[in-house]
């Protein structure tokens, strides 16, 4: 053979690198292969603070056991990033971070990239199909927002036939029509026949509601933490009563993984439910948020899920 | 005779001093136009920045923060230059297969430049990052776990590819027209010399037709740089990643973008000037 052609060249170079790699240790599922590795990869979209940011400035974790493709806890800081770190804390292994965009994350199919997302994940019926969910570590809580002159409305209910801000498309706006659903979670819709006023974002309708007790709107539902920065922010609106309902934020394993995945999200669900009794969430909510979201999620019932 | 033209001094000569004078009108010449061409440059450069300082925003923040968006900048030219090295292959292949007379390598080549130039790189990003492991998964189950890790790239070598097999589908129209501008005597001499196919090619016909090649090539890099942008949405700390995720940390969108337009812009002209000289050295033996 006096030439190869280049087809064949190519091809021995596969062969190549095929007969190359090691022969894959074999665990028997995935949280076996976490503790076998000694870290636990999680994926967190550093463009959503105050849940994950990145740090600027921050060196590489001296002796980590990361892969030089991922990245060690101290180059992210929020409030998923702490619970993450907490969680590989509690499993007796070190946290390391990838960073895909959000919608590479939530289309499930990872291809074992990374283990787990820890990233303020809400539970819904289409994620499911992709995707295991742990007990939530947090909430969204939905509430209602009046003027702060406002004395005639004293529970939401009081709101039915009223005129009612929100953001399109939101579970704000499911919840108003009577549509919404949240796994695992039953509710009834307090507020009857209301005047629907759609905005592009919640933040408009609370500026409207901010003109005036009733010039515009007479109420703005929308998520808690929201309405809470918009008074801190000094816009003359109030919370009226307690929440209507609550959206679940979990981990979440890849259905599709090359190894089972199921014992991995139920011992972190059990992590997780240690971290709701020793108020170790409670307090890193209060840090990040000023409110306590979290302990609405300890009373979540993942088996209602049905997921295994 | 020798005494007699060393007594005489080179201004005397009518000649010599008629052409030195020409060559300094040239030379003065060529330094005004560089001069004006430097103050209109000077001049629309002023009037961007003044432009941009109509923006409401904070010029500290985005000094400050640079550094951590520059850190990105090894990574933004590795992934082009190995993707460029990766795509010239590609189109060199393609090249051929187009020029080629075997109905197997026109008809992959053909489908190979329609697909790619006919899709978004953005959807080819995306299949290769998302897809390719599925593809993976299968042949796994078929029984090739070896074939199922070599189909999940990790972040760069999804981007790699990605980059690779598009800009070779682009370049492969590059790469044809240079080796068609070689002349077809240089094909038959070549023949008439005994060479076979792949000698012909190496030593006759690539030597020429390079020359022709690197300017669009090139082009294509300059190009590629901005694109391997797209690699953020796998999560590669590059250039775009450090600005968007460091602007949505502190809500300075405009001040990062704009230090990431910068990086892309010096980039660029640094790459223009290598080119530029690459071209001089690849012309010379054309040079009279």
């Amino acid at each position: 053979m006096k030439r190869l052609s280049p087809v064949l060249l190519v091809l021995m170079a596969v062969l190549l690198v095929t007969a190359c790699k090691p022969p894959a240790t074999p665990a028997a599922d995935k949280l076996a292969e976490v503790l076998a590795r000694g870290t636990l990869i999680v994926s967190t979209d550093p463009a959503y603070p105050p849940q994950s940011e990145l740090v600027e400035g921050a060196q590489r974790l001296a002796n980590t056991k990361c892969a030089a493709d991922q990245r060690t806890a101290n180059e992210l800081s929020g409030f998923d990033i702490e619970v993450t770190k907490e969680v590989a804390r509690r499993l007796g292994v070190e946290a390391c971070f990838v960073t895909p965009a959000w919608d590479l994350i939530v289309a499930g199919s990872w291809a074992d990239r990374w283990d787990i997302s820890i990233g303020s994940m809400t539970i819904t019926r289409p994620r499911m199909e992709k995707l295991y969910f742990s007990q939530p570590y947090y909430t969204t809580p939905a509430a209602f927002f009046v003027h702060k002159d406002n004395t005639t409305f004293q529970k939401p209910s009081d709101l039915s036939g009223k005129r009612i801000g929100f953001g399109t498309a939101t579970t704000y706006e499911y919840y108003l029509e009577g549509i919404l659903e949240i796994p695992g979670e039953t509710f009834e819709v307090v507020v009857q026949n209301p005047v629907l006023k759609p905005y592009d974002t919640d933040l408009f309708a609370l500026q409207d509601l901010a003109l005036g007790d009733g010039v515009r709107l007479d109420a703005v539902l929308t998520a808690q933490p929201t309405g809470a920065s918009a008074i801190a922010d000094g816009l003359p609106i109030k919370q009226l009563g307690d929440p209507v309902f609550f959206e679940y934020l979990a981990a979440a394993v890849d259905k599709a993984a090359g190894k089972d995945p199921v014992p991995l999200i139920k011992k972190v669900s059990e992590i997780i439910l240690q971290m709701h009794a020793d108020g170790t969430l409670a307090k890193l909510s209060q840090q990040f948020y000023g409110l306590d979201l979290a302990s609405p999620a300890a009373g979540f019932d993942l088996n209602a899920l049905k997921q295994w | 005779m020798e005494a007699t033209n060393a007594s005489i001094p080179p201004e005397s000569d009518p000649d010599l001093a008629v052409g030195l004078a020409l060559v300094r009108k040239a030379r003065r010449i060529r330094l005004i136009e560089t001069v004006k061409l430097g103050i209109v440059w000077l001049v629309l450069l002023a009037l961007l920045t003044a432009g941009l300082l109509q923006l409401r925003i904070s010029p500290q923040y985005a000094f400050q923060h640079a550094g951590f968006v520059l850190r990105g900048v090894g990574t933004t030219i590795g992934v082009s230059v190995v993707s460029i090295l990766i795509a010239s292959g590609l189109a060199l292949f393609g090249a051929l297969g187009r020029l080629s007379r075997n109905p197997i390598a026109q008809g992959v080549s053909g489908l190979y430049i329609s697909v790619i130039r006919g899709t978004p790189l953005l959807i080819q990003v995306y299949f290769i990052y998302l897809g390719l492991p599925q593809i993976g998964q299968q042949l796994k189950e078929l029984g090739y776990p070896q074939l199922a890790e070599i189909f999940t790239l990790g972040a760069i070598e999804a981007g790699i590819l990605a980059l690779s097999l598009n800009y070779g589908a682009y370049m492969t129209e590059i790469f044809r027209a240079g080796l068609q501008a070689v002349g077809h005597g240089q094909y038959e001499a070549a023949a008439a010399l005994g060479m076979t196919r792949w000698q012909m090619l190496r030593r006759i016909i690539l030597p020429q037709a390079i020359r022709i090649i690197i300017p669009d090539v090139g082009n294509q890099f300059i190009a590629m740089q901005k694109d391997s942008a797209l690699v953020s949405i796998m999560g590669v700390w590059e250039i775009t990643f450090r600005a968007n995720r460091l602007a949505r940390k502190d809500a300075k969108f405009i001040e990062m973008l704009l230090v990431a337009a910068i990086i892309y812009w010096i980039l660029t002209v640094v790459s223009s000037w290598l080119q530029s000289r690459l071209e001089k050295r690849m012309a010379h033996a054309y040079e009279r």
